[in-house]
């Protein structure tokens, strides 16, 4: 047998080794370092990372960074913003928020908190501030201009003017 | 090169003996134990009798093709078992938690959107260039996080190579399933550049995901989305997605394989088969045509279910690197010229080894991933019987 092909035939055992050790070892190990590459879901799917957390009695608003879509994508440029917990909102809402934090109010936003969570929700947006477009009745047509319970929060996307 | 007429077809090896059988599928059946009937895996007593079924039917099947020396026919029995539970299973599982089978843009929002292995190539640039997963799912969380199934598909082709469309696809068995109820092939001539089918929509999808910042293939031409979940239909173009997505399904998958006799969803679009050729360079394991015992009579091309051998391809004693490794041309050559072979010895030196030696690896791959996969359709099916 030339060396080559026991190289072959090492490779071909090798390779039956690591089919048996794959759900005990190596897949887990291959889903660790791909975890470990730093990599973060499209912010048009996640809403973008905290800004800051305003409290408001006993809920409170979580303010997402600004999200500006990529190149063609086909969404526009939204700010998220969460009232959470659910269980704490009233049945109706109506929170002047202070989006970019400079002190001033920005919009107002509007929205009834159903009993059944089943129920589709929509919100009014009142626009305070030129940079945040105003939204009538919106309900989740788009991943930028909605009103979605996930969880235990209420989130709310409005859209922004272009930059 | 001209054809020639075969020579009479050379005397099958005799099958092996039922206890030497029986000796080389001990460590499939023992494998089979521990991946079904390790501790803990079973509350309910429905889970129990589909995995006892399911590791039945995995250990008969590899000592089947233990004994007959024949891989492919075996092979398919799971496949479309395969290809015909996983979407018993997932969109039993999906009603259940979300009540539609349609994705609600706020589990999209939550990250919850089950991670497709489809989708891989997809994600390769927008990743690499700005550390971006363009899809609506969560990385480490829930119990179909895009790391689980990235660490499962990063295994399975190290070991399999392209293989995965054999052994692990759970799309592919739907349409070989539609392939293997036909009796003749009704379209026998196709044109064989239609090969290069699945490099375009590679191509094309690969370059439009990073445009469009979303996994376009999904959004758009995943014909499989019409038998797991499909885009709600929001309003015009959601609908028009779901008529692409049934469209395709139709044509590729239920009609086409019906009038050919081949995998033509596999052959002619499918982007992650061509992406996973490429690592067929990887895989030790490959599918040879011995020069000297070949009759040119191209039976192997005609049982060619993802028409990966051509007439030039014979001529080199090699398979395209579109092969499967499904066995279809080994079982039905007359001439045994196409052999099972480990890369680096010689060519048709036992090839009955190389084929056992890869058919370990292949089979404990696809008891563990799609065996699983057919206990939880399985578990689903007992449901509603019971």
């Amino acid at each position: 047998m030339t060396l080559r092909a026991k190289l072959g035939y090492t490779a071909a055992a090798l390779t039956i080794v690591a089919a048996f050790l794959t759900p005990f070892l190596l897949m887990e190990t291959f889903a660790k370092s791909f975890a470990a590459l730093g990599l973060h879901v499209d912010e048009v799917y996640s809403g973008g990372p905290t800004l800051r957390t305003v409290q408001n009695g006993a809920y409170s608003i979580v303010i997402h960074k600004p999200v500006f879509p990529h190149m063609f994508q086909s969404e526009k440029p939204f700010v998220q913003l969460d009232w959470t917990p659910v269980s704490a909102l009233p049945r109706h809402v109506s929170d002047v928020v202070d989006v970019d934090g400079d002190g001033q109010p920005d919009i107002r936003v509007v929205f009834d908190v159903p009993t059944d969570p089943k129920t589709p929700l929509r919100v009014n947006v009142e626009s305070l501030n030129s940079r945040y477009k105003a939204m009538q009745n919106a309900g989740r047509e788009q991943f930028s201009r909605l009103i979605v319970r996930v969880d235990n929060a209420v989130l709310v996307r409005v859209p922004l003017a272009n930059r | 090169m001209a054809t020639r007429t075969c020579s009479p077809r050379l005397a099958p090896a005799p099958p092996r003996g039922v206890l030497r059988s029986l000796l080389l599928t001990l460590p499939i059946a023992a494998w089979s134990l521990l991946m079904f009937f390790h501790p803990g895996a079973h509350t309910d007593p429905k889970s129990l009798v589909a995995a006892t079924i399911t590791a039945f039917f995995m250990t008969l099947l590899f000592f089947m093709m233990v004994r007959t020396g024949k891989t492919y026919r075996w092979r398919r029995w799971f496949f479309v078992t395969l290809g015909v539970l996983f979407p018993v299973g997932f969109i039993y599982n999906l009603v259940l938690a979300r009540g539609t089978m349609g994705i609600p843009i706020e589990e999209m929002i939550a990250g919850r959107t089950p991670f497709c292995f489809l989708a891989i190539p997809l994600l390769i640039v927008p990743a690499a260039l700005t550390k971006t997963i363009v899809f609506p799912g969560s990385i480490t969380a829930s119990g179909h996080a895009i790391a689980i199934m990235v660490g499962l598909w990063l295994a399975l082709t190290l070991v399999l190579g392209k293989g995965w469309c054999a052994y692990a696809c759970f799309f592919g068995g739907i349409e070989e399933g539609m392939a293997a109820v036909a009796p003749r092939a009704r379209i026998r001539k196709l044109d064989p550049r239609w090969r290069y089918g699945p490099w375009a929509v590679l191509l094309a999808m690969v370059l439009l995901s990073f445009a469009l910042f979303e996994p376009a293939y999904c959004m758009w031409l995943c014909p499989f989305k019409a038998v797991t979940e499909y885009v709600s239909a929001r309003n015009a173009v959601g609908l028009l997605q779901n008529a692409i997505f049934i469209v395709i399904f139709a044509a590729l998958v239920i009609v086409l394989p019906f009038l050919t006799k081949k995998r033509t969803q596999c052959s002619f679009f499918c982007p992650f088969g061509a992406f996973q050729s490429l690592f067929n360079k990887i895989s030790i394991f490959e599918i040879k045509i011995d020069q000297t015992r070949c009759k040119s009579c191209n039976v192997c091309q005609t049982a060619c279910p993802t028409m990966a051998l051509s007439k030039e391809s014979i001529a080199r004693g090699e398979t395209l690197m579109s092969c499967m490794k499904c066995g279809a041309c080994v079982d039905s050559c007359p001439q045994q010229a196409a052999v099972w072979h480990i890369k680096g010895t010689e060519l048709a030196w036992k090839p009955e080894r190389a084929r056992l030696m890869f058919l370990y690896a292949a089979w404990a791959m696809a008891v563990m991933f799609g065996g699983s996969i057919i206990a939880e359709g399985l578990v689903t099916i007992l449901h509603f019987l019971t």
